[in-house]
């Protein structure tokens, strides 16, 4: 009997020691955790799938099909597996954007869900004063970014205010003029700047555009984000700025003790406006190598549902722009390989936005999951040292 | 002016249920920004029940309102479960896991709902009809002039919310579980130290605010469109956070704030009918509540005091 129960204890000290082993390095836990995560919200979408009665790993394969990862069996002409990848990039560009306004807004302890609203009021003021105008394009693309950065930082910034002057919280603002920007834009949209035809605002014009489109080369018609080069360069920029800055500090210091930060004599309030804006500024630049990129017009009535996956990516990157631009590769390989997934192995596309979820669900509890493993670990030291003396 | 009435009410009231679902939780010192999120859930759980219901057992599907009502509250008591997990138990950040909730609580309600239409149904559809609710009139109250409308044209589902607001109302602050519940936000080490386990009292409140936000849910699915369908999310819950927060985390003064909600919103469209305005209009006709919601917290945020501890977790060692 006695016998039984040391070796049922013997299994379990085994598991948890196995555990720790994949997660107790504090060192990894930066990389271990997020994986882990991510591992655990696709073995639920497996379940999910194999209750439809479908292939989870033919499914998940199509997906990395469809975005470029893996080869297709056949390509139509002018597409091979390079330009469905550059089609990735061009959709991760704006992506990386987005998830870096969450993040700069999470480290002065703000939580920007406007990121949407910021990004269609930067994209829809950069198509209307520079889209539709014919300037040359290398006086339109600069234009085109420090609109939407304006136009972002503008709304981010009056976020902030209304925080610091009203004490109004930033979630519930932000929303506010989400609903406002989606309706009042889709007025205008309807109003001056429709294409009958495709229910859209009008093309603009391919000077403006951020992305070259269908250039030709090997053979193939490629599409060519030119942001993308810019986000990972603003992407060390922000790391270095938050690291290195006297503003950077006091962004981080007011994130992680408001009173304390009082108190070592930052000026708050000033500090939260300057967050919100820097934050807007992001989301702009999102909304711009979106709206002007990655498409060439804007939906009416429609918020960009990548303002909300930025921050399942924000998450799950830990806010570090470096960590940002691993996951939104993984969440831009979801979300965009799914159409060739839905077509190919009979699943519904909308179970790219159920695994993005998931992911955002357990990410939640990065913290939570640090702190068990913390005392896991000194529990099982304790225990194993216990047995040691025995 | 009657139709302002009756629309202004059944939009009202909703919302109303909704906020004092907030109320519950806020009050116990649990931030509930997960109310969108629960009250899609909810009417999608409801309105699924109902449908395979009167689809397998050949029952017309104006019968099962009733059962449509309670199980929508069930839906969203599940669904808020994963809002105290978090919170409560994993200790994450109550604003961002009310976020998380919202988010996920689309995607699933959509996929399942498109997955199931077409493996049921064999329906391409997003949407799932859950029938026309019945509506009635008070005979000898309605001919009261003006105020008379309230009583023309009700929704059932308008005297449910009202009896559960009034049993609400009652259990907030007569009952020693209200009590002990708006302790749990104030002073959550007073309700430790009187023997009562704070995250108890917390997880109970979340869950009531889940089953309020199902029913909310589940009337705006009858009221404003006579289906479930992703167009639930128009940020209601967000609202009634709004409303909340005017209402100074109290009952009653909430209340006030939804019917103003309710009026603004059908006095809008009622003037949009009134000018004739071209149908393009009706955007900025549907920013009211909104543009509202904003004046209304820059006039009243500051002077409102929020529960002491909303948001913290409660920790024993800390004081």
């Amino acid at each position: 009997m006695r016998e039984v129960k040391v070796v049922e204890k013997d299994k379990k000290n085994h598991f948890t020691g196995f555990v720790l082993k994949l997660l107790g390095n504090e060192k990894w836990q930066f990389l271990t955790i997020p994986i882990f995560l991510i591992a655990l919200s696709f073995v639920v979408a497996s379940v999910i799938i194999l209750i439809l009665g479908k292939n989870p790993l033919m499914a998940f394969f199509n997906l990395m099909q469809g975005a470029g990862i893996m080869p297709k069996p056949s390509y139509a002409g002018y597409k091979s597996i390079l330009t469905d990848f550059l089609t990735l990039l061009n959709f991760m560009t704006p992506m990386i954007f987005a998830s870096l306004a969450v993040a700069v807004a999470l480290k002065g302890g703000l939580f920007n869900i406007g990121v949407s609203g910021q990004m269609l009021l930067g994209g829809y003021l950069a198509t209307v004063l520079v889209g539709y105008s014919g300037l040359n394009a290398f006086v339109a693309k600069p234009l085109v970014l420090i609109i939407g950065i304006l136009g972002g930082a503008m709304l981010g910034g009056v976020v902030g205010f209304l925080k610091h002057k009203f004490n109004i919280n930033e979630v519930v603002s932000s929303i506010m003029f989400n609903y406002i920007i989606q309706y009042v834009l889709s007025f205008f949209i309807h109003t001056k700047y429709i294409d009958p035809v495709s229910r859209q605002s009008k093309y603009i014009n391919s000077a403006a555009r951020l992305t070259l489109v269908n250039v030709e080369r090997f053979g193939l018609k490629m599409d060519l984000p030119l942001g993308f080069i810019m986000a990972i360069v603003l992407s060390i920029g922000i790391k270095l700025f938050l690291d290195k800055s006297r503003v950077g500090f006091e962004i981080k210091a007011v994130g992680a003790n408001p009173k304390g930060a009082r108190y070592a004599g930052i000026n708050v309030g000033k500090t939260m406006i300057t967050t919100m804006a820097l934050s807007g500024a992001f989301a702009g630049i999102a909304g711009a190598t979106y709206y002007l990129g990655y498409f060439a017009s804007i939906q009416p009535r429609v918020l960009p549902s990548m303002g909300f996956d930025a921050i399942a990516v924000a998450l799950l990157g830990n806010n570090n722009p470096y960590g940002i631009l691993a996951s939104s590769f993984i969440i831009s390989i979801i979300e965009k390989g799914s159409t060739y997934m839905s077509s190919i192995a009979g699943v519904r596309q909308e179970i790219a936005s159920v695994i993005t979820g998931l992911i955002l669900l357990f990410s939640a509890t990065n913290v939570y999951i640090q702190h068990k493993i913390r005392t896991t670990k000194e529990k099982y030291k304790y225990n194993m040292g216990k047995e040691l003396e025995e | 002016m009657d139709t302002l009435i009756i629309d202004g009410l059944s939009f009202a009231l909703p919302l109303f249920i909704m906020s004092i679902g907030g109320i519950y939780s806020e009050r116990s010192g649990i931030t509930n920004l997960a109310i969108e999120g629960l009250q899609g859930f909810g009417a999608f759980f409801g309105a699924l029940s109902v449908v395979l219901l009167s689809h397998f057992f050949n029952i017309p599907i104006q019968k099962l309102f009733y059962l449509a009502l309670l199980l929508s509250m069930v839906g969203g008591m599940i669904f808020s479960l994963l809002h105290g997990l978090l919170s409560i138990k994993f200790k994450a950040n109550q604003v961002i896991s009310g976020v998380v909730i919202n988010i996920l609580a689309m995607a699933v309600t959509v996929f399942l709902t498109t997955q199931i239409n077409n493996m049921v149904f064999g329906a391409m559809s997003d949407k799932f009809q859950i029938g026309t609710s019945q509506r009635f009139t008070i005979p000898l109250l309605s001919k009261i002039p003006i105020l008379g409308a309230i009583f023309k044209n009700i929704y059932p589902f308008e005297i449910v919310i009202v009896f559960m607001a009034i049993f609400a109302y009652y259990v907030f602050y007569k009952t020693r579980f209200g009590l002990r519940l708006r302790a749990c936000g104030d002073n959550p080490h007073s309700v430790d130290a009187a023997g009562v386990e704070v995250s108890k009292v917390q997880f109970k409140a979340v869950m009531i605010s889940g089953a309020l936000s199902g029913l909310g849910g589940i009337s705006f699915a009858y009221s404003i469109s006579t289906n479930f369908s992703p167009a639930i999310y128009m940020g209601y819950g967000y609202l009634a956070i709004a409303a909340l927060i005017f209402g100074n985390w109290e009952i009653l003064p909430t209340f006030g704030a939804c019917l103003l909600f309710g009026f603004a919103r059908a006095g809008g469209y009622y003037m949009g009918q009134l000018l004739k305005l071209p149908s393009t209009f009706s955007d900025l006709i549907m920013t009211l509540p909104y543009v509202l919601t904003l004046l209304l917290l820059i006039f009243f945020s500051k002077t409102n005091r929020a529960p002491r501890a909303l948001g913290e977790i409660y920790d024993k060692g800390k004081r």
